[in-house]
């Protein structure tokens, strides 16, 4: 019998994983229902990171495998169900910051979670954020942010997004190294995530999903 | 103008899992384990670290409450100079880099799709910034006691009482530009895996250790990389 493919994914063992998932499509198994395994998996990977028991890099670990996971179960969905499930997130280095290894985890989660990430890259202009929202309609924005400059940076990105009309549909979210609630107040942001875990699960949160 | 690239960086395995956030080393997947000591390898075998320091000598003319006064007119603002090196002689100004190969690397793999790979890669660029320090720190010692004088633990702008607006002023008294360090408008260091300091030389010069600098850090409670909760 096939071994239990949330518990296997959860305790992060790769190989078993794939062959696991390799040996249910062969045999016929609903793509989706797999995907929620993985889904369940992910959680349980989520809970044993936020109590120390995983750290950053098994949680960056467990995307990848989540990825291949994909990979193998793409070729069977229906285009719908292929589809991203968990909206749209623009999100960005701001401007005069060009610190990129942190973003780029934060849109790495972001993405093997299902969401639809627009990743703006570093040092990105106020304006940038502005009309990509405006293209996009995308209700989630997050900003990356590592040195005392780049609060001013944040705050000013936030009120020319308010200027523009969009922020009551937009739920904005801050993060790097040293983001407290103090500097989240100052930059006018609706809340901060101390790592990628907690990014993804703002826009779940914001985006409904449990 | 003075510049060292003759360091060994003999990065230890420690060292480099302390920069990826890992706080219990016991517990590391052997999978993420080998893929440091793989990353850590290719840095050995291919380009990726060429750490350089470049660096100048000012002898003090002067110590007032928030700022120190050098030779040739210079002068470096902050009170944490004058108030943690009151006896200092001389000081240096010191920018050190591994260059610019690795973070190249790590963009490349994290535009790839390889996301563990680049943090890995890049914890290990932050790891050999950190040996590349303490390298550069015992050959001011050496240079200090040469001359009858201690050298004291390295300040960075960015400390509190050394305005990270000193970056500016003092990558050009270490003349940053030699070893290829530049600052852009915003005051970051290009290669971003740089820093900068100030090493002070006297008769008897105050040292801390890394754990000492994180008890006093304002991220102590939540910092990943932090020495003291392992
Ligand atoms: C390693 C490190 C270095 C290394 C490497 C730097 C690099 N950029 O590669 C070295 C030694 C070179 C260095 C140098 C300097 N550093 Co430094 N450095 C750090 C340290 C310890 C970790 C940064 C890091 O690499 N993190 C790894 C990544 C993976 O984590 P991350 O970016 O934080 O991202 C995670 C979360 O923040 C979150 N996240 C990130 N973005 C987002 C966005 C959203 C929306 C969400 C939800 C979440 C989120 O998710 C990510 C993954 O979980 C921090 C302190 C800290 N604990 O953060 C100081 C820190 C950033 N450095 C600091 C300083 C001052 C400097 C220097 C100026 C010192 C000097 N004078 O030389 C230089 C500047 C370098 C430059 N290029 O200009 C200060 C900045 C403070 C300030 N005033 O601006 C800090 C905060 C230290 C401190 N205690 O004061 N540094």
């Amino acid at each position: 019998m096939a071994k239990d493919l949330c518990k296997t994914l959860a305790d992060l063992k790769e190989d078993e994983v794939l062959a696991i998932v390799e040996e249910k499509l062969k045999a016929g198994a609903d793509p989706m229902g797999i995907l929620a395994d993985a889904g369940r998996a992910m959680e349980i990977v989520g809970n044993r990171f936020s109590k120390s028991e995983y750290f950053i890099p098994d949680l960056v670990y467990s995307g990848e495998i989540l990825k291949k996971i994909n990979e193998l179960v793409k070729p069977k969905l229906t285009e719908e169900g292929g589809a991203k499930t968990g909206g749209k997130v623009i999100i960005g280095t701001v401007t005069g910051d060009i610190h990129d290894i942190g973003k780029d985890i934060v849109v790495f989660m972001l993405d093997v979670n299902g969401f639809d990430v627009v990743d703006l890259g570093v040092d990105v202009p106020i304006q940038k954020f502005v009309d990509t929202i405006k293209e996009t309609s995308a209700p989630v924005v997050g900003l990356s942010g590592f040195l005392t400059l780049a609060y001013d940076s944040m705050k000013q990105t936030i009120e020319a997004i308010k200027a523009a009309g969009l922020r009551d549909n937009t739920k904005i979210m801050i993060g790097g190294g040293q983001i407290t609630d103090e500097i989240m107040n100052y930059t006018g942001a609706d809340a901060f995530g101390k790592d990628a875990m907690v990014g993804v699960s703002l826009a779940k949160k914001w985006a409904g999903i449990k | 103008m003075p510049v060292i690239n003759d360091i060994r960086l003999n990065l230890k395995k420690n060292d480099v899992l302390r920069r990826q956030g890992f706080k219990g080393y016991t517990r590391i997947r052997p999978e993420i384990k080998t893929l440091v000591l793989e990353l850590l390898e290719s840095t050995e075998s291919t380009r990726l670290l060429e750490p350089t320091t470049a660096y100048e000598f000012y002898p003090i003319t002067g110590m007032e409450p928030d700022r120190v006064l050098l030779q040739g007119g210079a002068v470096v603002n902050g009170s944490l100079l004058p108030s943690t090196f009151p006896d200092a002689k001389e000081l240096a100004a010191i920018v050190c880099t591994i260059g610019p190969g690795l973070e190249k690397q790590v963009t490349e793999y994290s535009r790839g799709g390889e996301t563990l790979r680049a943090m890995l890669l890049d914890g290990i660029g932050s790891a050999a910034v950190d040996i590349l320090v303490q390298e550069t720190c015992r050959f001011f010692s050496g240079e200090a006691s040469k001359r009858g004088l201690q050298a004291s633990s390295p300040v960075n702008p960015g400390m509190p009482g050394l305005p990270i607006t000193e970056q500016r002023n003092l990558l050009e008294l270490a003349h940053a530009g030699d070893i290829g360090v530049s600052l852009t408008s915003s005051g970051v260091m290009v290669p971003r895996k740089s820093t900068s300091m100030i090493i002070a030389t006297g008769p008897e010069m105050k040292t801390w250790t890394q754990a000492e600098i994180c008890a006093r850090c304002n991220l102590r409670e939540t910092c990943p990389y932090t020495v003291l909760r392992s």
